[in-house]
């Protein structure tokens, strides 16, 4: 899908995260990710994050994440709010 | 943190709270902001930061709030003002004693540097962990294969002139081989395309010479923003040297290290301001070497005189405006000038005409 929009949803309080989405330079989905508990569940949010974005069927999309301590479920809705907003017409 | 209120900063009264409350946190009023957010605890203001182009800047918290999350939910807010605007490259300047704060929330430090007659330091940082490698890597990559001991020039050419030449012809003699980076940030009169091509063809005989675009480090409005403004006060001098002394940081640090670069050329600047302090600050600097970089030898070679004149860009620039085109033939190259006479340069010879700008 083209036309991935610069779209962020979160912020970088204490137990929430910032997900930042935006074009990606080739046509694959690109991801990065960063927690201040990488340690034990970077893994986690990385196939999170990868579920959420399969499921959105977003295509060449950039998609940055700043973890500062979120819950499974408040990644998932930031990540599905920064999605829709991106994939927005 | 809960329960504060966040409002676009627009009242002189507001704006006078915000100076305040930056300068019991040791900051100025950074200028030229797009977007000024304070933010409000039952209508006393206790944070405050803006938005510079695509630097987060001015970012200050009161006192009494410190140590609650406050810095996140102001960097979280002017994030969001920025990525509405499509920036997705952002950078951030701090105190260098806060830039751990701002490591934690997602940004990577570049570099810190500090004026030590003026007491002044910042750091700069850049949201993201990938821009500094990818750029770095992507310059490395140009010089590989490259002998040690180049030498870079980083010039503007606006336009390019015989002066320009002289010191490049100058420079390339004296290295195995010339980097030279022309300042990407299109604030200028001729925009970057035109400049980067006039260079490329103005120095196509000497063929040691590499071209590369500046890129947004080096010399950019988020490495050097006074660089593209004029100096009116001391205090504008004082905040000149901070960045030109962030600026060779940078430079040493990733642009030296990365072309294995050893000596730097530059003119000499009797006129702009900007540029002889940035000229004092290189040879002060750049020779004694920084962290993680070796020193660099800076040439500064006299400005290439024509019948007792100086010859600059900026000169050019000034018989353009005067409609003395036959005067500006001497003092550019044949690239140049034919460019100049072309048609694709009307618009800008018009804007030079109507302009006062310096660059």
């Amino acid at each position: 899908m083209n036309g991935v929009k610069n779209s962020v949803a979160g912020s970088l309080e204490s137990s929430d995260v910032l997900v930042t989405v935006g074009p990606a330079e080739g046509a694959e989905n690109t991801l990065d990710v960063e927690s201040i508990v990488f340690k034990q569940f970077g893994a986690r949010i990385r196939s999170v994050a990868e579920e959420v974005m399969a499921a959105s069927g977003v295509r060449g999309a950039d998609v940055r994440i700043q973890d500062r301590g979120a819950l499974e479920c408040t990644l998932r809705a930031r990540l599905e709010t920064a999605l829709e907003r991106a994939l927005k017409a | 943190m809960f329960g504060l209120e966040e409002r676009a900063l627009v009242s002189p009264k507001e704006m006078e709270e915000r100076s305040r409350l930056l300068a019991s946190r040791g900051l100025t009023v950074p200028g030229n902001e797009s977007v000024i957010l304070g933010f409000f605890e039952e209508e006393r203001l206790v944070a405050t930061g803006s938005l510079v182009g695509n630097i987060l800047q001015g970012i200050a918290v009161d006192r009494e709030l410190e140590g609650e999350g406050v810095a996140a939910t102001v960097t979280s807010a002017l994030l969001k003002k920025a990525m509405q605007t499509g920036r997705r490259q952002l950078f951030l300047y701090s105190k260098p004693d806060e830039a751990k704060r701002f490591e934690a929330l997602g940004f990577t430090l570049l570099a810190t540097a500090s004026v030590e007659r003026t007491g002044l330091g910042a750091s700069l940082l850049e949201w993201g962990s990938e821009g500094i490698d990818k750029w770095r890597a992507a310059i490395a990559a140009k010089a590989e294969g490259g002998p040690e001991g180049a030498g870079v020039a980083v010039v503007n050419c606006n336009p390019f002139t015989l002066g320009h030449y002289r010191l490049l012809e100058y420079a390339a003699a004296r290295t195995p081989r010339l980097y030279v980076l022309v300042v990407e940030e299109d604030r200028s009169l001729f925009p970057f395309e035109v400049r980067f091509r006039l260079v490329k063809e103005g120095v196509s005989e000497l063929k040691n010479v590499v071209v590369l675009r500046g890129g947004p480090y080096v010399i950019s409005s988020a490495t050097f923003p006074s660089y593209f403004t004029r100096i009116e006060s001391g205090e504008e001098e004082r905040i000149t040297e901070l960045y030109a002394a962030l600026d060779i940081e940078l430079f040493g640090r990733y642009v030296a290290s990365a072309l294995k670069a050893t000596e730097r050329f530059v003119g000499t600047e009797p006129y702009c301001p900007v540029t002889s302090i940035y000229n004092r600050m290189m040879k002060e600097r750049l020779p004694k070497g920084g962290e993680g970089w070796p020193p660099v030898r800076v040439h500064e070679m006299p400005r290439f005189e024509m019948e007792g004149m100086p010859v600059s860009a900026s000169r050019v620039r000034s018989l353009i405006r005067e409609d003395r085109m036959e005067d500006v033939r001497p003092l550019v190259p044949e690239s140049t000038w034919k460019w100049l006479v072309s048609d694709e340069a009307l618009p800008v010879i018009e804007k030079i005409r109507n302009s006062e700008s310096r660059h």
